[in-house]
């Protein structure tokens, strides 16, 4: 193209520098600057900042609360890794490998939840797991387990737990669709020499579809705990609040009742870095362990 | 080929689970849906049944008591002007990364991606003081700004992938004949990228739409609210007054949008979630 360094160069200023301004104001400027405030004691207004070194950092350490709230994050991590994988993998392969007719309508059904606002979806569950109107008691009645019913959002061992069922819900479908797309690569002569030698279906799928679909599990994984440690809180906010007696706080809703309930910012801030801390080395620790030979046949 | 008796017997099994996860998908949505026709009497009675009349009190009441006009045009509001921002500084920028050579537009790319695998709750304690010094606290306007920032990374992931495709033998005759750098991306580039232009709009309308936290934080007074936050209120407020149905014709306001979106645009929004997930 012709034109003079200097018209390319303003060109480039026109295109990259707005953008480039917006995002070093809100979202760098934010996210160093939330570093720096953890270590101020500061209640919000401006006079009574006061530097204290790392005294958050030592006040994380001997809270009690924070051990609860990263077990009960990393709860959530696993379990929600179980449930969606199992279950998103079971559906992928259902889908795609045994010709079942009305694939696309599951396809979008499982899908939809991926798009319901967390607000619905908590609102919508904690009327499922309500102790007297809920669907949960009601089938528990029905099939003659009332024993087992259960005000299960407010009852302190089965709070946490109930949580996972709606992430699990809300979550499996995007899921599904990832796997979905890694199996449709996969070359169907492999099935077909597979099947020439005679192995079951069981056989080909932990021989030919789990290995080859490796990148797209290794994906979702990484996925699920990025998208857990930084956005559980959401849901547990809207759910129980952290609530019943600290039995579901995580990381985040303990730094938002810190920070914007009992407004000690500073400390918010330090919960925060160590949200961001956790999460960068568990997704290292993760890449670590699921580095796995590329398998090509 | 043959089928043994297990095979087929094997086809029908595997349709439990699958015809059991549609019903566990749809049922509490549908379920949602008629409790907002239902009275509050009726909806203790008998929570999970049919209702007796369908009536549309709930939505009058919702629309009456809770204000949830306004909150509904708030949403409105920072939705539009989310996306319609987002576009405007999503669009340039992946031109340039995509098809302009200078020095240092792989790290500028990186540092954009790698904004969205970085937890942003730290960044929204200083954002809040950030947004009271600007005057953009507890502003709609303000809530849309962030909003757009937030999905930046998003829109220029997507976007530069789409404008790769673009064959660079349109721009260079475009060129040629004289056309600016700004006039190849404004008549050339844009709308030949409309169809990513339109997937990243429409999940930035469900996820501006849909927001709730940084909603939570950043709106305070009732007139400010979005939806998320009204039906939030409402949820709240409804273990004193009871008043579930109008809850669920609030849930059902905030939800049918987000339907009639997916209802034409299914696989458009199931592509741009997976190629947005798979890039982590």
């Amino acid at each position: 193209m012709v034109q003079s360094k200097k018209q390319k160069y303003t060109f480039l200023a026109f295109c990259l520098l707005p953008t480039f301004i917006l995002f070093a104001i809100f979202t760098l400027y934010p996210l160093f600057s939330g570093l720096y405030f953890s270590f101020f004691d500061w209640s919000g207004s401006s006079s009574n900042k006061e530097f204290i070194g790392f005294a958050n950092y030592i006040k994380l350490f001997n809270d009690v609360i924070i051990p609860k709230t990263i077990i009960h994050d990393y709860f959530l991590v696993v379990t929600k890794i179980i449930g969606i994988m199992i279950l998103a993998i079971f559906f992928a392969v259902a889908l795609t490998q045994l010709k079942i007719k009305e694939a696309p309508f599951y396809r979008v059904v499982f899908f939809f939840p991926n798009i319901m606002s967390v607000v619905v979806i908590g609102i919508l569950w904690t009327f499922i797991y309500n102790p007297s109107l809920g669907l949960v008691n009601s089938g528990l009645e029905f099939l003659g387990l009332e024993k087992w019913a259960k005000p299960w959002l407010g009852d302190e061992k089965w709070a946490l737990p109930s949580l996972v069922l709606p992430a699990v819900w809300a979550g499996i479908g995007l899921f599904m669709l990832m796997l979905m797309g890694g199996i449709a690569n996969i070359t169907k002569s492999y099935y077909e020499a597979a099947k020439i030698d005679g192995a079951s279906e069981w056989q080909q799928f932990w021989k030919i579809t789990l290995p080859l679909v490796w990148p797209q599990i290794k994906v979702s994984i990484l996925y699920i705990v990025i998208t857990t440690l930084n956005g559980s809180f959401i849901l547990v906010q809207v759910m129980t609040g952290g609530g019943p007696n600290n039995a579901t706080h995580v990381m985040g809703s303990y730094l938002y009742q810190q920070a914007f309930k009992q407004y000690n910012f500073g400390y918010g801030a330090t919960i925060g870095v160590m949200i961001l801390v956790l999460s960068l080395i568990t997704v290292l620790f993760l890449q670590f362990l699921m580095r796995r030979e590329k398998v090509e046949y | 080929m043959r089928r043994s008796v297990g095979q087929i017997l094997g086809r029908t099994g595997i349709r439990i689970p699958l015809i059991l996860w549609s019903i566990a998908v749809l049922y509490p949505i549908f379920w949602m849906f008629l409790g907002s026709f239902k009275s509050n009497a009726e909806i203790y009675r008998n929570p999970w049944g049919w209702p007796e009349t369908f009536s549309f009190a709930n939505f009058s009441q919702a629309w009456t008591n809770y204000n949830i006009d306004i909150s509904v045009f708030n949403s409105l509001i920072v939705t539009a002007i989310g996306a319609v921002l987002t576009l405007v500084l999503a669009i340039p920028t992946a031109y340039a990364i995509e098809r302009i050579n200078f020095r240092g537009s792989k790290m500028l790319f990186t540092l954009y991606i790698s904004a969205m695998m970085i937890p942003m709750v730290l960044g929204w304690i200083p954002l809040f003081f950030l947004l009271n010094d600007l005057n953009l606290l507890d502003n709609v306007f303000g809530l849309a700004i962030v909003y757009a920032v937030s999905q930046l990374p998003f829109s220029i992931f997507v976007l530069t992938s789409f404008m790769s495709t673009i064959p660079k033998s349109l721009e260079e005759s475009a060129s040629i004949d004289g056309l600016s750098p700004y006039g190849i991306l404004f008549k050339i580039v844009t709308p030949l990228s409309m169809s990513g232009i339109i997937t990243v709009t429409i999940m930035n309308c469900i996820q501006f739409w849909n927001e709730y936290f940084m909603a939570l934080i950043f709106l305070q007074t009732k007139t400010n609210y979005t939806l998320a936050l009204a039906i939030d209120y409402i949820s709240s407020e409804a273990q004193y007054t009871n008043a579930w149905g109008t809850l669920f014709a609030s849930l059902v306001i905030a939800i049918v949008p987000v339907i009639i979106l997916y209802a034409i645009f299914q696989r458009r929004i199931a592509k741009g979630m997976t190629e947005g997930a798979i890039k982590g």
